[in-house]
């Protein structure tokens, strides 16, 4: 579906996109521990480990180990590199959404939702206004 | 669900929705909160302090129990401040947090440095332009540090509260003591409820 849609396979997944809109959140330079992010997303570690790890080869994240013993940490944060591909996924996704609410059907398959639940305002980038 | 499930370009668009709205509920401090808090604080503090000094002739000062309950408004104030940054940035690291301390340790140091001026010149100088330090100083303090909070966070409802504040406190040379008092309760906590309300406007 994604080689058909143009929408990046890598982020283009339940949980990875997730953990791509939620990491966009923040603001640039900064990162969120490992534990918080789990916690927000309510995911098991191995879980969350796997989607990082992919997310971390496309070099859309970047985790980093700090500390050792019981002040061990793990930040994550979104590289520039996966802001800028979460933005070009939201932008393809509009497009596709555009052109699905013009024709009254889903790209590839039937719309099963109504008009209004599909046009929601996706903005990838830092919240700067808080 | 190790995998991730294929899903179509409806569901990817409500996921990243509810993703998004989610972030910004638990990582993001609510300004408009923060605003309230203060702008109440402002308001009710200063108000009070005038309606205890208002009429005076010649200006003695508010009352003991209406400063006090200044402080009392903003040790709430703050508390409730502390509370909703810390809950929200619980396991956030890096710039934002060098900004918040940068912020807040201006703050403090440019209020200690306000009553170390007050106390100095408390004897040498008129009533009316020790009321003007000590009564418009905080409100003046208090824009400049917005001003450099929206320096730092590129906010703009923030560098607009942090002009207003200034400009009204430099208005408050011009104003008799107890005036000066209810300036600081309209227009700085006027100034403060104001942007809470263009913030949750922003936010829907």
């Amino acid at each position: 579906m994604t080689a058909q849609t143009g929408l990046d396979p890598v982020i283009h997944g339940p949980v990875r996109l997730r953990v791509m809109v939620t990491l966009a959140t923040l603001r640039d330079g900064d990162s969120l521990s490992f534990t918080r992010l789990q916690e927000l997303l309510g995911l098991t570690p191995g879980n969350l480990i796997t989607h990082l790890r992919k997310l971390e080869d496309a070099g859309y994240v970047t985790t980093v180990k700090s500390g050792r013993g019981v002040t061990a940490r793990t930040s994550v944060s979104l590289s520039q590199q996966g802001r800028r591909a979460l933005g070009t996924y939201t932008a393809v996704l509009r497009q596709l959404l555009d052109s699905a609410s013009t024709n009254g059907t889903g790209p590839h398959q039937p719309a099963r939702q109504t008009p209004g639940r599909i046009s929601p305002p996706l903005q990838p980038g830092p919240a700067q206004e808080e | 669900m190790l995998e991730d499930q294929a899903m179509s370009v409806q569901e990817a668009a409500a996921v990243a929705q509810d993703a998004r709205v989610r972030a910004r509920r638990e990582l993001v401090i609510s300004a408009p909160l923060v605003y309230t808090a203060w702008g109440l604080v402002w308001f009710l503090g200063y108000g009070a302090m005038w309606l205890s000094a208002r009429g005076q002739h010649p200006y003695r000062g508010p009352s003991g129990v209406s400063i006090a309950a200044v402080f009392v408004l903003a040790g709430f104030a703050a508390a409730a401040v502390l509370f909703i940054a810390h809950k929200a940035t619980a396991g956030i690291d890096g710039q934002s947090v060098r900004y918040r301390r940068i912020i807040i340790t201006t703050w403090v140091t440019g209020y200690l440095i306000l009553l170390l001026v007050q106390a100095g010149i408390s004897r040498s100088v008129s009533t009316r332009a020790l009321a003007f330090v000590a009564l418009a100083g905080p409100l003046v303090l208090a824009g400049l540090v917005y001003i450099l909070a929206s320096v730092l966070g590129r906010n703009r409802p923030a560098f607009a509260l942090g002009a207003w504040l200034v400009i009204a406190g430099a208005c408050c040379a011009w104003l008799a003591p107890a005036d000066i008092l209810a300036m600081c309760a309209l227009a700085g906590g006027g100034g403060f409820l104001v942007i809470a309300i263009i913030e949750t406007r922003l936010r829907t």
